[in-house]
């Protein structure tokens, strides 16, 4: 088939439909191929004679309107719904009248559970090389965040769940809750958003991804690369809480903590007031004891002072008494009342001393003074 | 001092506290010293029993996004 033209000159020109009609020809030329993306837009009318739908990368960066013959489609059976993942065969096609480009579609797989694994264990050894999964990686959660942000579906138990966690360990603790889709089409997207706006509340410091349990399917947005990569760039910790314990979405990977359950989620990110309350007595008694301690340990240091102080006027005494008592002792070896003891005796005449015997004479009355009492005698007689 | 208490968290009142009841532990403070470090001690423990008993938090929601066209259903 050979495409019209109208020369100006030495210019060949196409009209737009020869120029379409030339493209068309070009695209059927093209061998046929598989490609892999995320249903939407899908209408169906048993009037059409074709089927209309629009494929999209899972985090929603490109996009590609895809027809089928109504037949062909109904004919498959797939019952497909929005936001399911399909690998579809077909080739490229130009619709001449608009020039648009579009998908022809020849059959439509859905997904399996082996392609869904094979994908995300693809994305998972691409971002473990990446580093995106390292243990060095894992920041710890605040023991007193400001606030906590919950990313969480419209899905009331995992929300109530992670919300009535938080409230019975610690009432007071403020929380900054994002709902969004978290599955079937754009899910992926949405998530990294809410976190991402979560995240970047000023009083929020760490973040619960939240999500109760699902089929396979369900889970399959918390595998996407874009919010994998959303929890490994969040600027605070993030928790993830996606599932029952058995699935491992890639997300969990990526997250600083794992928890098995919202409720577990939201006992790891706040304290428990009980034990708050319990360590708040308990440094109270201490601060009590210490500065009693203190106190009586200065009580004890001034009453060991007064008691000196008191005693000081008695030890004075004390001291003075002994010096007067060695005075009197000293004084008392001097008076001839000592030399009395060992056995000298003072004669006295008239009370006179009599240190002569001359002094005296045969007929004299003396007195003599002995250590224990006196005597009075008559002298016989003189020896000069 | 005090005036900066009310927007401090119940993490670095209580820190405070720890360290006032460790320095009096180790007992090197004056009388003077240590009354006053205790009266400071009582002040934070009033605050950080009041933080605990503090009324119940709040939840903020945050507005969707601008192509989340999700409406909670809570």
């Amino acid at each position: 088939m050979k495409v019209e033209a109208t020369y100006y000159g030495d210019r060949k020109v196409f009209s737009v439909s020869a120029f379409n009609e030339g493209i068309g020809i070009y695209l059927r030329r093209l061998p046929g191929l598989w490609v892999e993306g995320e249903v939407t837009e899908l209408r169906r009318n048993d009037a059409w004679a074709f089927v209309f739908f629009t494929l999209k990368d899972p985090d929603g960066a490109a996009c590609l309107r895809a027809t089928m013959p109504r037949r062909r489609f109904d004919a498959l059976e797939l019952g497909l719904t929005e936001g399911e993942r399909v690998h579809v065969e077909g080739k490229a096609e130009i619709y001449a009248a608009k020039g648009e480009l579009s998908f022809r579609a020849v059959t439509i797989e859905r997904i399996g559970l082996g392609d869904h694994l094979a994908a995300i264990e693809r994305l998972k050894r691409v971002l473990a090389a990446e580093g995106l999964f390292a243990v060095e990686r894992k920041r710890p959660l605040p023991r007193f965040p400001r606030a906590v942000g919950v990313v969480t579906g419209a899905d009331a138990a995992a929300r109530g769940d992670v919300v009535t966690g938080i409230r019975t360990r610690y009432p007071a603790a403020r929380i900054v809750v994002a709902e969004t889709r978290v599955q079937g089409v754009g899910a992926g997207p949405r998530i990294a958003d809410a976190l991402g706006r979560v995240a970047a509340h000023p009083a929020v410091d760490v973040v619960i991804v939240a999500r109760g349990g699902g089929s396979f399917e369900d889970l399959l947005p918390f595998s996407d690369e874009i919010v994998v990569r959303a929890f490994a760039s969040c600027p605070v910790p993030v928790v993830s809480a996606v599932g029952h314990e058995q699935d491992t979405p890639l997300c969990d990977l990526a997250a600083d903590v794992r928890a098995s359950t919202p409720t577990a989620a939201a006992r790891l990110v706040v304290p428990d007031l009980i034990e708050l309350k319990t360590g708040l007595g308990r440094l109270r008694e201490l601060l009590d004891d210490s500065v009693g301690r203190v106190l009586a340990r200065d009580r004890e240091r001034l009453d060991r002072s007064h008691g000196r102080l008191r005693a000081a006027p008695v030890l004075l005494l004390e001291r003075r008494r002994v010096a007067l008592d060695h005075a009197a002792a000293r004084l008392q070896a001097l008076s001839p009342r000592a030399t009395l003891i060992r056995g000298y005796a003072i004669v006295r005449a008239g009370g006179t001393a009599l240190r002569s015997a001359t002094a005296t004479a045969p007929g004299g009355r003396l007195e003599i003074e002995l250590a224990s009492g006196g005597l009075t005698v008559t002298v016989d007689e003189v020896l000069p | 001092m005090s005036s900066s208490d009310s927007e401090r968290t119940f993490e670095e009142l209580r820190d405070e506290l720890e360290e006032i009841v460790g320095k009096l532990e180790r007992g090197d403070v004056a009388v003077d010293e240590a009354i006053q470090l205790w009266q400071r001690g009582e002040e934070l423990h009033r605050r950080c029993a009041a933080l605990l008993e503090a009324a119940e938090g709040r939840i903020e929601e945050l507005s969707a996004g601008p192509d989340d066209n999700v409406a909670p259903d809570l």
